[in-house]
């Protein structure tokens, strides 16, 4: 009988699907830059077949490394990470001393200028990201910790299970956000945890529907069906078989959800329901200097405002590399 | 039919010398390595080769339709004396609409799904420049010209609403809107049925008749491609290998490559028990491959240095110069033609000796949707004796798929119908299966693709069902899963590999290794080669066939292929509607009497042999389950209806021969005689 051995793509290499024939579809370009390997090559080293998978992740980590959008992302991230960690290591004056110099304008030795009682502005904006950088992404975190396992219950059960949740599902993107995070934070106390609850909780519901249609589509592949037919558990199938399937979307999801986080967080000490007075935190500064704004001192709430618009542009920079790497392979 | 080349300027499409290369990360990678061919008008040419040869990509270049990476590298392609290649935006544009019109693969995605179908057709109209009123009657006769049944009703459609054959048929109205010089056809009939892939077919051999466009056709199906074209074009990594009449090359291969792709087929009728197919042993070559070789020459058992070191110029076969083959040595293709060795592929004892594994009792199936009963299957009774392949045939829509899950328990059977595994009933459902009974009956599924979870590694695959369903852990299951990989043919290296580095045909080894992983008693294969190209399909229908013989497992074989299931099958099963028509043995099956169901299955097969066939042509569709016709369920479409009878009552399954059976009302004696001479309608 005449025997054949059947090829192994280069990695990275396109197989041709039956039927398709060769048409390489175009996004391949961006997905991959991997050295072409030549067959023989592929051949003979069965490492490179080996750490193939981890091969395809820095191949994705080298292009997202390259776009200019995720270096400034970073380095914007960065630049506020290390000044809430070093905290008044490194501000030019101590943030929380008032001094009798109140509401000057920028200048030289207060380039961001003073506040109402002659704080330096620039000094409390830059330890002003404590509270957001811890909270937001933790809250994201969990957010998509929880999103995920109802979405995939949602998506993975459907039926009744799906319906009753999806309608819960629902209703909860269906009442105002900002309601909700401030009734919960007046009645549990302000305390970080609980603002880390309320933000995962909001967005629950959001990613639970990203995953749960990221589901649908996968439930009904025959590996699922293979896998049920040898006797897996729901858990199992779902956890072990579809959840890394599935991770592009929920990477995605989790680093666009880390801006939205920040936003909110922002907007909720705004508020008043998060840090309070004399906390440095930004939305805490908005909120104080707004007052003011009307009598043309502007620069107290001008700088803390573009410190959380600057963060929350740089985690959605981060956020679109990801995404349009993670899509394109 | 003319089937002499066509000058450049005559031609209604002249390819000469195409190169074409895709750019894949940042380099040009060779598809095309030079390709020429000519179609004369009213005549009908056919590219075919293995998936990834380029015959796609020829027929998008034909149309300047490359995909973005993809650029034209050298050559001319001419459509009626115009250069195509040369054209910029406008003229393309308009040599699109009004000169050259393409049908794919898949109707539904070809046309707008919430647009009526009365509304595109008529655009297509609108665009060559028709006032819409006139667009409308122009729309109107397209869709008479293509035969459709009250086109007037179908203009009101959304595409969804129609059959995969009717979807076909709109698509090729809008495709011959412009009248046009060339026809490309991308495997018009792949994802349909093959009662529907022969009235499409049909369709299209009128059509040609009346107009005179040109038609490309590009066809895995060899059949097809002889059913329908006057020449043929033989690809393989690019560039066209031999080239001429159809029926000549089909018939006389004069290129190894053509000779492996005829050989791979299960064809004449051959059995397992008989030989095992043949393969065509390597693969073909990465596209962007440097290839100043023939580029057949890794896979050639007649290959020397002088293949290895100069591309083969197009020699000519015969005398009338309609054919040529890229060969360096016609003269030895006698020796491959010559048949292969009979090898059997293990000799198995008729099904009556062996022990019964299997056994359906009254197995029915109901799905209910919106408070309506849809009987999926209804009353079904087989058996399934040890190291038996039951071949299961019939339209899409015949219950197949569930009479396949129902016995796997993915779907529970209604009560009142029992499964049986070796004498002892089974639970409807897996979940309520025993260890034992979920390792004695495993899937192998149609593709590969979703069958594999594509982030775990093969070894992890066929580890998690080896432990699954064994029982065995550690070492010990590691140690199986090597032998199991070696028994079908995978290397260890291949055990580390994620499914999407594999190619098609090891994909489904794996697949396959997996289901084998704890012993099965019983494999239920769904359609495992028709998403493989031939010589692979060779090779894993050969693989089946060992491992049965070895392991003394029996399938429940599903196709739509009549040639495989003749070659795999023991016994066949005919179902229509979630009904048995028709058992017995295979050769039974195939020489008759048949069900006349059966009977229009098998006439409904494009021959690449070329043999004469009486075609029974089926009028309409498989009907609503949920609302069967009365009495014979098949009578509405049914050639050999006796009225007054068959709409009355349903015939009994009827034992017409030891082991063959049919349900029908027509008497044997009957059948037979009416079946001895060709039926036409």
């Amino acid at each position: 009988m005449s025997e054949f051995d059947e090829p192994v793509p280069a990695p990275g290499e396109i197989v041709s699907t039956p039927g398709a024939d060769v048409l390489v579809p175009s996004t391949t370009i961006r997905a991959t830059a991997i050295p072409p390997t030549t067959p023989a090559e592929t051949e003979l080293s069965g490492v490179v077949q080996f750490s193939e998978r981890k091969q395809a992740r820095r191949e994705n980590w080298r292009l997202i490394r390259r776009r200019p959008a995720f270096i400034v992302g970073v380095f914007i991230v960065l630049v506020w990470t290390s000044c809430a960690m070093l905290g008044d290591k490194i501000t030019p004056h101590d943030p929380f001393k008032p001094s009798s110099s109140t509401h000057l304008s920028p200048s030289a030795k207060y380039p961001f200028g003073t506040d109402s009682i002659g704080r330096d502005v620039l000094s409390r904006v830059m330890v002003g990201a404590r509270d957001v950088i811890k909270v937001a992404p933790l809250g994201a975190l969990l957010g998509v910790l929880f999103g995920v396992i109802i979405g995939m219950v949602m998506g993975y059960f459907g039926g009744w299970l799906d319906n009753v949740l999806s309608r819960i599902v629902e209703a909860f993107l269906s009442l105002p956000v900002v309601l909700v995070a401030l009734l919960a934070i007046t009645t549990l106390g302000s305390s970080t945890w609980v603002v880390i609850g309320v933000v995962s909780a909001l967005f629950t519901p959001v990613v639970a529907r990203t995953v749960r249609s990221a589901v649908l589509a996968e439930r009904d592949l025959d590996y699922v069906t293979s896998a049920k037919l040898r006797g897996e558990s729901s858990a199992f199938v779902m956890f072990k078989e579809i959840l890394p399937n599935v991770s592009g979307p929920i990477i995605v999801e989790l680093t666009v959800r880390v801006g939205y986080a920040v936003f909110t967080v922002a907007t909720l000490s705004f508020l008043g329901a998060g840090p309070q007075p004399p906390s440095p935190d930004w939305g805490v500064q908005v909120s104080d200097g707004f007052r003011v704004i009307s009598a043309s001192i502007w620069w107290t709430t001008f700088f803390p405002a573009a410190a959380i618009a600057s963060l929350v542009i740089a985690v959605n920079l981060i956020a679109d590399s990801v995404q349009s790497v993670l899509e394109a392979s | 039919m003319s089937a002499v080349s066509a000058s450049r300027t005559t031609a209604a499409l002249a390819v000469e010398n195409l190169e074409v290369a895709y750019t894949v990360r940042g380099i040009d990678r060779a598809v095309l390595r030079g390709v020429s061919f000519s179609i004369a008008p009213g005549e009908a040419y056919g590219l075919v080769g293995e998936s990834g040869c380029g015959k796609s990509t020829t027929a998008y270049a034909a149309l300047r339709y490359l995909p973005r990476n993809g650029k034209i590298v050298r050559g001319r392609v001419l459509v009626g004396g115009d250069d195509v290649t040369g054209m910029n935006t406008s003229q393309l544009q308009r040599f699109r609409a009004t000169e050259a019109s393409m049908v794919y693969q898949d109707p539904a995605q070809a046309m707008n799904p919430s647009v009526k179908i009365g509304r595109q057709l008529i655009e297509s109209f609108t665009l060559l420049g028709q006032s819409k009123p006139v667009a409308a009657k122009s729309a109107l006769d397209a869709l008479r010209r293509v035969r459709i049944a009250d086109p007037v009703r179908v203009m009101d459609r959304y595409p969804f609403q129609l059959s995969g054959g009717m979807q076909q048929r709109v698509v090729i109205a809008m495709a011959l809107a412009c009248d046009p010089k060339l026809l490309v056809l991308d495997e018009p009939t792949t994802g349909l049925d093959a009662t529907v892939e022969a009235e499409v077919l049909d369709l299209v051999r009128v059509l040609r008749e009346e107009s005179n466009a040109a038609v490309l056709l590009i066809a895995h199906n060899l059949g097809i491609i002889r059913s329908l074209c006057d020449r043929v074009g033989v690809m393989y990594a690019g560039r066209i290998v031999e080239e001429g009449p159809s029926h000549q090359v089909f018939d006389d291969p004069q290129h190894p490559y053509t000779v492996g792709l005829l050989r791979s087929l299960p064809r004449h009728g051959v059995r397992k028990t008989e030989r095992a197919l043949a393969t065509i042993p390597g693969i073909l070559p990465l596209i962007g491959t440097d290839l100043p070789t023939c580029v057949f020459v890794d896979r050639c058992p007649l290959a020397d240095d002088l293949c290895r070191d100069e591309v083969p110029p197009a020699a000519p076969v015969g005398t009338e110069g309609l054919r040529f083959t890229r060969c360096h040595h016609p003269d030895r293709i006698h020796e491959l033609v010559q048949a292969p060795p009979d090898v059997p592929i293990g000799i198995l004892s008729s099904s009556g000796a062996n022990p019964e594994v299997l056994e359906l009792t009254h197995v029915s199936k109901t799905f209910r949707q919106r408070n309506v009963n849809i009987p999926a299957l209804v009353d079904v009774n087989l058996q399934l004796a040890e190291g038996e392949t039951l071949g299961i045939v019939g339209e899409s829509g015949s219950g197949k798929s569930t009479l396949a899950k129902t016995i796997l328990g993915i779907e529970s059977a209604d009560s009142g119908g029992a499964v049986s595994l070796d004498g002892h009933t089974v639970a409807p459902n897996t979940t309520g299966r025993s260890a034992n009974d979920k390792r004695a009956m495993q899937m192998v599924f149609q593709n590969p693709d979703s069958a594999l979870n594509r982030s775990w590694s093969v070894r992890r695959i066929l580890m998690r069902s080896v432990e699954k369903l064994t029982g065995i852990k550690g070492d010990e299951a590691n140690a199986r899963v090597e032998a199991l990989a070696a028994h079908l043919r995978l290397t260890p290296r291949h055990l580390d590999l994620k499914p999407r580095q594999l190619s098609g045909g090891l994909k489904q080894r794996v697949a396959i290794a997996r289901a084998f992983a704890g012993d099965p008693r019983i494999v239920v294969c769904d359609e495992p080669t028709s998403a493989l190209d031939v010589s692979v399909q060779a090779a894993i229908l050969n693989l089946l066939a060992d491992l049965q013989s070895e392991e003394k497992t029996s399938y429940v074989f599903i196709t739509h292929d009549m040639g495989v299931v003749r070659y795999l099958a023991d016994r066949i099963a005919v179902m229509y509607l979630g009904r048995i028509q028709e058992v017995g043995p295979t050769d039974d099956v195939f020489n008759g009497p048949n069900h006349p169901y059966t009977e229009a299955l098998l006439s409904a097969i494009p021959s690449v042999d070329g043999e004469p066939t009486s075609r029974i042509r089926l009028e309409g569709e498989i009907p609503s389950p949920a609302n069967p016709p009365s009495g014979c369920v098949f009578h509405p479409r049914c050639p050999r209806v006796i009225p007054g009878v068959c709409e009355v009552s349903e015939p009994p399954l009827r034992e017409v021969a030891p082991g063959h059976a049919m349900r029908c009302h027509i008497p044997i004696e009957q059948l037979v005689e009416l079946q001895r001479k060709p039926l036409t309608v």
